[in-house]
């Protein structure tokens, strides 16, 4: 009687050990994630951070990105040349649900390019999601002071 | 049945016997009262003290259950732990920026429900704490503690660096890792507990992971760099990153760092790279702070999902 009693428990204890197992699913933050660049030339995710910023008043942050020949800047402080592409992603931030004190990145709300071509001109694009339609930002010039004065983040 | 009795009876007296053996935690030396925490209010400083003294102090009360040998040894490997990774003993000692992260670190440690022990909880009921408690300790951190950036004045953005420097390895044999700053983001977060802000790079292969959706365990050979810069206010009242405050690594592998969860921990300090740790176990601190996140392979970061949107 108490063999197939005892046979019969730790199946049981075994089911329940792994049924209470935590699910050990991958925790990637897509809300926050640019999944579709139908309307933009270069996913700015895949670029090298340089700076970032918070809005305090709009609870929003960005984090500037930028392309191969932008990234000199971060070695050598160098103004930009031209063939630079600098991307600022903006996101709504959120309570970091792992650590009270934190804050991360929730969805996109704005992406804005500039690129440094031929004969030193800027370009500035401004795109809205959630297609990332390239929209007017009728403060274009504004927004391009901002960004090419946000400091940038150094490390030694 | 004469057998039976005197099987019970030496087994009582091995029992007895076995109090004269006792931790030394136990004795009143090692039991000091603590001073009521300065600059917290008061019913703040009782919650603590209810909660986390026993074990994170020099204040413990001793119950008769916790004095009996052998569960008084497991008690006060418990309190070793305890005080090893949070010691409030130590307010007096501390400037307001290390009370605060301990607040901040016992708050946390309470909202992932890690803290107070449920072995520890079973038999000392009071020590739970009841969301108004929670609350409490919430609240207080949210008005009372959260660091402001710098006013613009202060800037002193790296200027002068020294071109290359030599910097010494971690304690724990880990050299540092000077190209971190060519990975791409896997997020940055804002913390307004100790006013920083940070960006976590990942490598190649950080990378690779999070395309192939295998983050969890991440594969040998991930390495993060969270980089951590002190908040600036700047004139349009924006947010930047200021003076530089740190580098932390988490490299990979699994049988080289078996001893610490597989994960090699290291920090660089300051513009000097100064390496973080006074002995090869500094580790043990970074993992009781993880700890919270072992199903998550100890990795707090939810990293962004980071394509190649035309490679389809």
């Amino acid at each position: 009687m108490r063999l197939p009693f005892t046979a019969g428990v730790f199946p049981l204890i075994i089911l329940l050990m792994t049924g209470c197992k935590p699910n050990t699913t991958d925790r990637i933050n897509n809300a926050a994630s640019i999944t579709s660049t139908s309307r933009l030339p270069e996913n700015p995710l895949e670029m090298t951070p340089m700076a970032v910023s918070l809005q305090p008043d709009a609870k929003t942050m960005s984090t500037l990105y930028g392309n191969g020949i932008a990234t000199k800047r971060l070695r050598d402080g160098a103004d930009y040349a031209t063939g630079s592409v600098l991307y600022l992603v903006t996101w709504k931030g959120k309570a970091d649900p792992d650590w009270f004190g934190a804050r991360i990145p929730d969805r996109v709300t704005t992406i804005e390019r500039i690129s440094f071509d031929q004969n030193g001109q800027k370009s500035y694009a401004f795109f809205k999601g959630p297609a990332w339609y390239a929209d007017t930002d009728m403060k274009e010039e504004e927004r391009r002071g901002i960004i090419l004065s946000i400091p940038i983040a150094t490390s030694p | 049945m004469k057998l039976k009795f005197k099987i019970i009876g030496c087994m009582l007296s091995l029992v007895l016997l076995a109090q004269l053996i006792r931790p030394e935690e136990i004795s009143s030396v090692k039991t000091k009262p603590v001073k009521r925490l300065a600059g917290v209010p008061e019913e703040v400083a009782k919650v603590l003290e209810t909660s986390c003294f026993d074990c994170h102090s020099s204040q413990t009360r001793w119950r008769w259950f916790d004095r009996l040998t052998p569960v008084n040894f497991l008690v006060a490997s418990h309190i070793r732990d305890g005080r090893k990774a949070l010691d409030f003993s130590q307010w007096d000692s501390l400037a307001t920026p290390q009370r605060n992260a301990m607040l901040y670190f016992a708050l946390n440690g309470i909202l992932s429900k890690e803290m107070p022990l449920s072995s520890y909880t079973a038999l000392h009921p009071a020590a739970k704490l009841d969301q108004k408690e929670i609350d409490l300790l919430r609240n207080y951190l949210l008005n009372n503690v959260v660091s402001k950036p710098a006013s613009v004045e202060s800037n002193s953005n790296g200027a002068d660096k020294p071109f290359m420097m030599e910097v010494k390895k971690s304690p724990n044999g880990i050299a540092y890792l000077p190209n971190y700053r060519n990975w791409k983001a896997i997020s940055t977060t804002e913390r307004f507990d100790n006013g920083t802000i940070r960006i976590i790079f990942g490598n190649p292969i950080a990378v690779e992971a999070i395309h192939e959706g295998k983050t969890n365990p991440w594969p040998d050979g991930t390495i993060f760099a969270k980089t951590a810069w002190k908040q600036q206010q700047g004139k349009d009242g924006s947010v930047y990153a200021g003076q530089f405050v740190q580098v932390e690594f988490m490299i990979k592998d699994v049988k080289r760092y078996a001893g610490t969860k597989g994960w090699g921990w290291a920090r660089w300090k300051g513009e000097n790279l100064l390496p973080y740790g006074k002995t090869v176990k500094f580790d043990s601190e970074c993992i009781s702070c993880h700890r919270p996140e072992r199903d998550n392979d100890y990795v707090f970061t939810r990293p962004l999902d980071i394509r190649d949107l035309n490679k389809k």
